[in-house]
């Protein structure tokens, strides 16, 4: 039988999303191996990112400051927006270089399956940075599946009747596919073909 | 590509043993209730995660068996490659499909082999219920095209997540103006597989037509009535649909049947005739596969009897496409020897295991 503490670490470890009972117990026995300083550290650095880390006001990005970096860069456009389902979506678009503008994450993608109407995303957010003026275009990246692509519908839906070209990424992205996996070069043709929709 | 090795695990009553084939032709022999239906159902499971005698996959697992596994080696053009398709029962279910030791998912799975099985069970085709029917289609759809398997994927997503939807807007838990949107989709997703059932529903006709004349067959004037549910003007049918909680129209509820002489053909056609109207469309399907990929084939042909005409069956399988590999069952003497006409390997089946073959010139 594995001790009380072993079994409770790779317990926790296994609620990680791509983590299966093998990987878990393995990086709990590895954890065990390395010294004490190195395991504080790991916990600082996780307890940090939960008290230091909170949701952007303007565009819900991940940050520690507020307003977030690219929300508060002078150098950034910010009458141009990129929806994405999730903060971590905007490294993919920012890998690119060639985006200058500023962010708006949905926090999710409309679901009727999972329950998730347009209320529980951030839709509401979106239309009132639009209808505050100074946006052209508003470019949606949301991810090019069933879900993703419903949202985007619905998103070109509500702006129809406000001042703001609505886009959508050209995608050579594989159907079906999740933004997350998209590399340099396909999401920078993706950015560049854009089309309204 | 040809199937040179097959180990079936938990497969109904199939022995465990790791089974060899002849590159064209295995003729699997012996008594009724002994397990030779069972084997070319494996092969069809290896390449398919299916069965072609039921759409219940549960009955496929050996009794109190929680999983069943089929591998296999295809080798084509001398390279080998080992495939192998894992299914779970109970409230997991999970599937596991790998190539070369390798988890893939399913459509890349599905085309690695190619496969394609008559048996009685396929009379579904005729005169089954129409999801059957849509299957038959779909399943020649994703043999000439393998990209049609991830739009029909795709359509049945938009359809569950749309049906999900009329079913919270029906209780008031959202806003009917949501529909948009997915109303969006549902009819671009539909449009897709509507035109591509269309167009092979009218291929095999025709190819049905072409083989049919060639073999001289009296039953020349099968039609297939192929007709979609076209979406409608979903703005116009919403209150109705939010009322059945469930979207009325689309692909989900296209219908095909089958006439001869203006009649259905389940009604009109002996149970003999049914089976050789069905085993030329089964070739129909092949030949179209042939012209599109000129790749060799599994072609299944299960309990060949007295029902078929043997003369024409015989034609049929010299005039396969070249390379194709056949796998036969009949319970039968006389009938394994009419198949039998080339080179080919006779497989004795004996309660569950290949108790012995022998290869014949
Ligand atoms: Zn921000």
């Amino acid at each position: 039988m594995t001790a009380p503490p072993l079994a409770n670490l790779i317990n926790e470890l296994t609620k990680l999303p791509g983590v299966g009972g093998k990987s878990a117990s393995r990086l709990a026995y590895h954890i065990l191996k390395r010294p004490v300083a190195e395991a504080e550290s790991l916990a600082t650095a996780i307890l940090e990112v939960k008290s230091k880390i909170f949701r952007c006001s303007i565009c819900n990005n991940m940050t520690d400051v507020e307003p977030c970096a690219i929300c508060d860069d002078p150098r950034r456009d910010a009458s141009i927006i990129c929806v994405v389902e999730e903060a971590f979506n905007i490294a993919t678009i920012e890998q690119t270089r060639d985006f200058r503008g500023v962010f708006h994450v949905l926090l999710g993608a409309l679901s009727p399956l999972k329950g998730v109407g347009p209320q529980d995303i951030d839709v509401h957010g979106l239309v009132r940075r639009v209808q505050s003026g100074n946006v052209r275009e508003v470019i949606v990246a949301t991810n090019p599946n069933v879900e993703g692509e419903a949202t985007a519908l619905y998103i070109a839906q509500q702006l129809r009747t406000l001042d703001v070209k609505t886009t959508r990424l050209a995608f050579g992205l594989p159907v079906g596919g999740d933004l997350e996996y998209a590399d340099q070069v396909t999401m920078a043709k993706a950015l560049e073909g854009r089309r309204e929709i | 590509m040809i199937l040179s090795r097959l180990t079936p695990q938990n497969f109904r009553n199939l022995a465990s043993d790791e089974i060899a084939f002849h590159p064209t032709a295995n003729i699997v022999v012996g008594r009724n209730g002994q397990g030779k239906t069972n084997l070319l159902e494996a092969i069809y499971f290896l390449a398919t995660t299916k069965s072609f005698r039921t759409p219940r996959t549960a009955s496929i697992f050996r009794f109190d068996s929680p999983s069943v596994f089929v591998a296999g080696a295809l080798q084509r053009y001398g390279v080998e490659k080992t495939i192998s398709a894992a299914l779970e029962t109970g409230e997991t279910k999970r599937r596991v499909l790998m190539i070369n030791g390798e988890k893939v998912t399913l459509a890349a799975y599905l085309n690695a082999m190619s496969v394609f099985a008559y048996s009685a069970a396929r009379l579904e085709i005729l005169r089954g219920a129409p999801e059957e029917k849509r299957r038959f289609l779909d399943r020649g759809v994703a043999s000439v095209d393998p990209a049609y398997l991830e739009q029909l994927t795709r359509y049945t997503r938009v359809l569950k997540q749309r049906n999900a939807l009329l079913h919270a807007i029906s209780a008031g838990r959202e806003a009917p103006s949501q529909l948009n949107a997915w109303d969006d989709e549902l009819t671009r997703a539909a449009a897709v597989l509507h035109r591509a059932r269309a167009a092979y529903a009218a291929e095999v006709s025709k190819t049905y037509a072409e083989i049919v004349a060639e073999h001289g067959y009296h039953i020349r004037d099968l039609a297939i009535h192929y007709r979609p549910s076209l979406v409608a003007d979903l703005g116009q049918t919403r209150r109705a649909e939010i009322r059945a909680r469930v979207s009325l129209s689309g692909p989900q509820r296209d219908t095909i049947e089958f006439t001869t002489g203006g009649r259905p053909a389940q009604d009109v056609l002996s149970g003999g005739e049914q089976k050789m109207v069905v085993l030329f469309l089964k070739f129909a399907k092949l030949e179209l596969f042939r012209r599109r990929f000129d790749e060799p084939a599994v072609f299944l042909l299960d309990d060949v009897d007295a029902e078929l005409d043997l003369e024409i069956l015989q034609e049929l399988l010299v005039r396969l496409p070249p390379k194709t590999q056949v796998f036969a069952t009949s319970a039968k003497e006389r009938f394994v020897r009419a198949l039998a006409a080339g080179s080919h390997r006779r497989l004795i089946v004996e309660n569950g295991r290949v108790t012995a073959t022998e290869d014949l010139a």
